[in-house]
């Protein structure tokens, strides 16, 4: 293994990664930009970017604020029963999209059970039961597997934050929560935000829940994406020119919190113990 | 501002073990250490006076208000810590005001006050560096400013030097005492090092398995210990058993010697006390207290020697320093024997 060193991972990237990207270019680039300028001027087009990104702030901000508080609380209880709260919390991790969009189904779609309990105490069920397949119900389903995820990546930052400088603040006058706001908030911020850009990204390139829980009913760019290369449809050009501006969106919300999360490295660089 | 304890105790939760009993009173002004081994209670101890542990018995009196339902916030009392716990995102400037911030001090005179500060510690140029850019000594002066800077009503200081390299500890050492003195601060200062506690303190308490065993200046610590297990923990020291044999008489198994027996009967079972620096070496055959025998593992230490001198018949070499090593009789002076009863 040492004599090949990190070639094997270096062919896997440029087989599986790099060669498909590379397709990707001259496809949507084909006759002169026509691609773009098709899509541009298509309103459903803007709709989906506007669908997408709405998704993305809806299930990463929830993903995160739960994941986090999650993280916390894990890194506060005892080992024992961390690390069984931890198999516990990866279980969702491990389902397929499929198997989640089925189980929401179940519970909240038309006939679901959720929905005819609300219907029992007088909530109408049509309306709660179309819920699930808007923006909203699909971004309670992503965050259903994305909060697990924030919890266990995030939960180291929390078990190896050093209390003391928040104790330093307490004798120095500072209560409890302005302790909290002084010391622990700045340190942790980064990680956080850094953590919530990359569940942001994660969340608009998704798309088999997505499929699975609303069809192509509701107009986000990868749904879109796929009727334009599935069945019916065959403008492999505008696919191609779609992928590259979702992945452009997915980049740009990455590197702002890679950005963030290395400036906050250099800052704790250096910390004398 | 006088700090008080009055019979604390304290079990860690879920133990038996904890603090037993500590009761020690420190003047407005004075610097009392507190040494012992790790597990010995200092720490919990600090804890409890700094309002950062609750739930002992007992009392804690600062300037004669009891401290059990204040908390920490309140109590106005400045902590440094062992690893100078300052917050990373606030520069030298910042992290000193803070309390003052907290306080509620408009922001120039914050400004100033932390400028004062600044000056005092001699690190003026620093005041919009980084913490993070700074060495260990220095991230432990600002950790000393920020807490002086709210005028405390105590100080206390956590391992302040353990941190740091052995070069600059003395150094740390000495300006922590003035700027103690400069401040006037009722200061408890916790160490498990006795030489910093030595040279730091007013008066030195010493802690063992959670319990006080004597509270002195470091003179009488060192030359009146209360017991062994005093002795062995403040100074280097040879303790012998010994017996009580006549009045002024002791015997050590292998040699009697002449030593100061005081009120004690004879056959009473003593432990006899001997610090290397009061070892002669090859002293003329007629001084009182001569053992023969021979050099045992000898250290260069510059300007003295530290040596074993196996005394003949002896189990356990007693340790010596002086300029020249004994090669074949050593004497102890009778006033320099001190017997301890436990």
């Amino acid at each position: 293994m040492k004599r090949l060193g990190a070639w094997p991972a270096w062919i896997f990237l440029a087989l599986f990664f790099l060669a498909p990207l590379v397709a990707l270019i001259p496809e949507a680039f084909d006759g002169q930009g026509a691609a773009f300028g098709r899509i541009f001027a298509d309103g459903l087009f803007w709709g989906a970017v506007r669908n997408t990104i709405l998704l993305g702030l809806l299930a990463g901000t929830l993903s995160t604020l739960v994941g986090t508080l999650i993280a916390i609380e894990l890194a506060r209880q005892p080992e024992h029963r961390r690390q069984w709260l931890m198999t516990l919390l990866g279980l969702p991790l491990a389902f397929s999209g499929l198997v989640i969009a089925y189980g929401f189904i179940l519970a909240f779609g038309r006939a679901g059970f959720v929905t005819q309990l609300l219907g029992l105490l007088g909530a109408d069920s049509a309306r709660v039961g179309s819920w699930i397949y808007s923006v909203w119900g699909l971004g309670l389903a992503y965050a259903y597997y994305l909060i697990p995820r924030v919890a266990l990546s995030l939960y180291p930052v929390f078990a190896n934050f050093d209390q003391r400088p928040l104790w330093a603040a307490r004798t120095l006058g500072a209560t409890r929560w302005q302790a909290f706001r002084d010391t622990v908030v700045p340190e942790i911020a980064p990680s956080v935000f850094s953590c919530a850009c990359l569940i942001v990204a994660l969340t608009m390139g998704t798309y088999g829940t997505a499929l699975a829980l609303v069809g192509t009913q509701l107009n986000i760019l990868p749904l879109m994406l796929l009727t334009k290369i599935s069945d019916g449809g065959s403008d492999f050009a505008g696919a191609a020119a779609m992928s590259l501006i979702l992945m452009l969106i997915c980049v740009i919300v990455m590197g702002i919190g890679d950005v963030i999360a290395s400036r906050s490295q250099k800052q704790v660089a250096g910390i004398g113990h | 501002m006088s700090l008080i304890l009055d019979q604390v105790s304290y079990v860690y939760p879920g133990t038996t073990h904890g603090l037993t009993d500590v009761s020690l009173s420190i003047e407005p002004g004075e610097l009392v250490a507190v040494i012992g081994q790790s597990g010995s209670g200092k720490s919990t101890l600090l804890k409890l006076v700094s309002g950062l542990s609750t739930g002992h018995t007992g009392s804690i009196l600062l300037n004669n208000e009891d401290l059990a339902t204040k908390p920490v916030h309140l109590r106005n009392i400045g902590v440094v810590f062992q690893s100078y716990a300052l917050f990373p995102h606030l520069n030298v400037l910042e992290n000193i005001a803070y309390g003052l911030k907290l306080r509620g001090v408009p922001a120039d005179e914050r400004r100033r006050r932390a400028h004062e500060l600044l000056e005092v510690i001699d690190m003026t140029p620093f005041a919009d560096r980084a913490v993070t850019q700074l060495s260990g000594g220095q991230q432990q002066r600002v950790a000393l400013a920020r807490a002086l800077v709210i005028n405390p009503a105590a100080l206390l200081l956590d391992e302040p030097l353990a941190a740091l390299d052995a070069s600059i500890r003395g150094h740390l050492r000495d300006q922590i005492r003035q700027l103690q003195r400069r401040f006037n601060a009722t200061t408890l200062l916790v160490t498990h090092d006795q030489e910093e506690a030595l040279v730091m303190a007013d008066r030195v308490a010493v802690l063992k398995e959670g319990r006080l065993l004597q509270l002195a200046t470091p003179k009488i610590l060192y030359e009146q210990p209360a017991s062994r297990a005093v002795a062995s923990f403040v100074g280097l020291s040879t303790i012998l058993p010994a017996k009580v044999l006549a009045t002024n008489r002791i015997d050590l198994g292998f040699a009697t010697l002449a030593a100061n027996t005081g009120s004690r009967s004879a056959g009473s079972a003593v432990f006899a006390l001997i610090r290397p620096e009061h070892v002669q070496a090859d002293p003329a055959e007629d001084t009182p207290n001569r053992l023969t025998g021979s050099l045992g593992t000898e250290r260069y230490l510059g300007s003295f020697y530290r040596y074993d001198f196996n005394a003949l018949g002896a189990d356990t070499p007693i340790l010596a320093e002086s300029r020249t090593v004994a090669q074949n009789a050593i004497a102890i002076a009778p006033e320099h024997i001190r017997l301890l009863d436990h």
